[in-house]
């Protein structure tokens, strides 16, 4: 399917050389997406990943980030093999999250 | 084990095959010809892992190049201004050389 | 906390794809909810139900963290010294790297090499194909949209917003990264370098020149 993603020869801008920094999280969820894809599990495969992040449709496609991408990519592709659901993710989620200090909170323990 | 069609040094014609979902081949070679430059090796086709199917065929993967003009049907800073990629067997027709493509 | 880069102004463009506009790709990096869902899939979802444990993901981010411009860089002088290494290079890349007790993870490797009637250049215009376990991971603008939309069919004048303008005669081959094969560009050895060792040499090669949107700079002295 030549989707969104299929984008070689379209028209585009200038190219942004800022270098964006490989933030822990983005190293947390490569880490992942190679371990879920090793032979000792062999849970999701790169070509997985990449259908899930294609289907996304084009709006939640550019809302994301490239790591943010493949996370959710990640998280629909172990829905699909019945790992988890994401409803299931998203209450274990947000039972964390009301645990998890705000930015303000943060600033100041560190301050 | 699909056989290996194309030898290097052919031409072949990328064919529109319009399957959805996830495929490897980008738009924009579609409907053009090129010419075979490697013999890759053999590969589980992408379209069949996307979708957890790993029991094969093994698909044979070629290197082919095509010419920036006739990709883009514009004139280029250079006549031998050129484009690389890979190609899975079962996208390639052979190609008669009409001497417009290579 | 929301990091944006800022959106390079409009110019003109067709926009006839679909109402995407391709051109200003704001590199958003959600550190919060980014942050969150991969240590909570980490932790909740993985080592909870015993398909991870915490230290083969801390083990993963450090081999993730090991491999970096050194390594393409150390395949690189030792091909400018040894002719012999060089062919065997060219001709296979993964041997060529496990001479050098360099390991690869990606399936193949191909290393082309720019001569001064051709410079190579290499992109992914479907995702982000990259030799990451050479190289490290990519920079943000292979990833863009820009980048991956346009070195296809205007790769000139993508080398020159890198400050690149290559000679008339020389002729440039785009490599777009799309299956099996990951692709390394052997740059051409500068002049002024001649009595350096290996280790002088591989310090001068950058990552930009083994994706092949710069050249190898000669030494200033």
């Amino acid at each position: 399917m030549s989707g969104y993603h299929d984008i070689g020869g379209h028209a585009a801008g200038p190219i942004v050389k800022t270098e964006l920094p490989f933030q822990h999280w983005e190293k947390q969820a490569e880490a992942i997406r190679n371990l879920l894809g090793d032979n000792a599990r062999r849970v999701v495969s790169l070509d997985e990943i990449r259908l899930g992040f294609e289907s996304f449709g084009l709006e939640k496609y550019q809302a994301y980030s490239f790591y943010r991408r493949r996370l959710e990519a990640l998280i629909d592709t172990q829905e699909k093999k019945g790992l988890i659901t994401r409803s299931e993710f998203e209450q274990e989620l947000s039972a964390v999250q009301s645990r998890w200090p705000s930015q303000d909170q943060q600033r100041r323990w560190a301050a | 084990m699909n056989r290996v069609r194309f030898s290097v040094g052919d031409k072949a014609l990328v064919a529109d095959l319009r399957k959805p979902d996830h495929v490897r081949t980008p738009d924009y070679l579609i409907g053009h010809t090129g010419e075979v430059i490697q013999f890759c090796g053999y590969f589980l086709n992408p379209e069949d892992l996307s979708v957890g199917r790993t029991s094969g065929p093994m698909v044979p993967l070629y290197r082919i190049q095509f010419r920036m003009e006739t990709l883009w049907r514009a004139p280029q800073r250079h006549p031998d201004d050129r484009l690389c990629i890979e190609i899975y067997d079962h996208w390639l027709i052979p190609a008669i050389e009409t001497g417009s493509d290579f | 906390m929301t990091l944006r880069t800022p959106s390079p102004s409009h110019d003109h463009h067709d926009h006839d794809h679909g109402g995407a506009t391709h051109e200003h790709d704001s590199l958003v990096v959600e550190d919060e909810v980014g942050n969150l869902l991969a240590q909570q899939m980490v932790d909740a979802l993985l080592i909870r139900r015993g398909i991870l444990s915490a230290s083969e993901v801390t083990m993963e981010i450090q081999n993730l963290e090991a491999p970096g411009t050194h390594l393409g860089a150390k395949m690189v002088a030792r091909a400018w010294l040894d002719s012999a290494y060089k062919q065997r290079l060219l001709r296979n890349g993964e041997d060529g790297a496990a001479e050098l007790k360099i390991k690869i993870g990606e399936a193949q490797l191909v290393v082309v090499e720019n001569t001064p009637t051709l410079h190579n250049v290499v992109v992914c215009t479907l995702c982000s194909c990259y030799p990451r376990s050479i190289l490290g991971q990519p920079p943000s603008w292979y990833i863009s949209t820009a980048y991956r939309a346009r070195t296809v069919r205007e790769p000139a004048r993508v080398l020159g917003e890198f400050g690149l303008t290559l000679p008339l005669t020389t002729a440039i081959c785009v490599h777009d990264s799309n299956a099996d094969m990951r692709f390394l560009v052997l740059p051409m050895r500068p002049v002024g370098t001649e009595g350096m060792t290996e280790g002088e040499l591989s310090q001068l090669v950058t990552r930009d020149s083994i994706i092949g949107v710069a050249l190898v700079a000669t030494p200033s002295r």
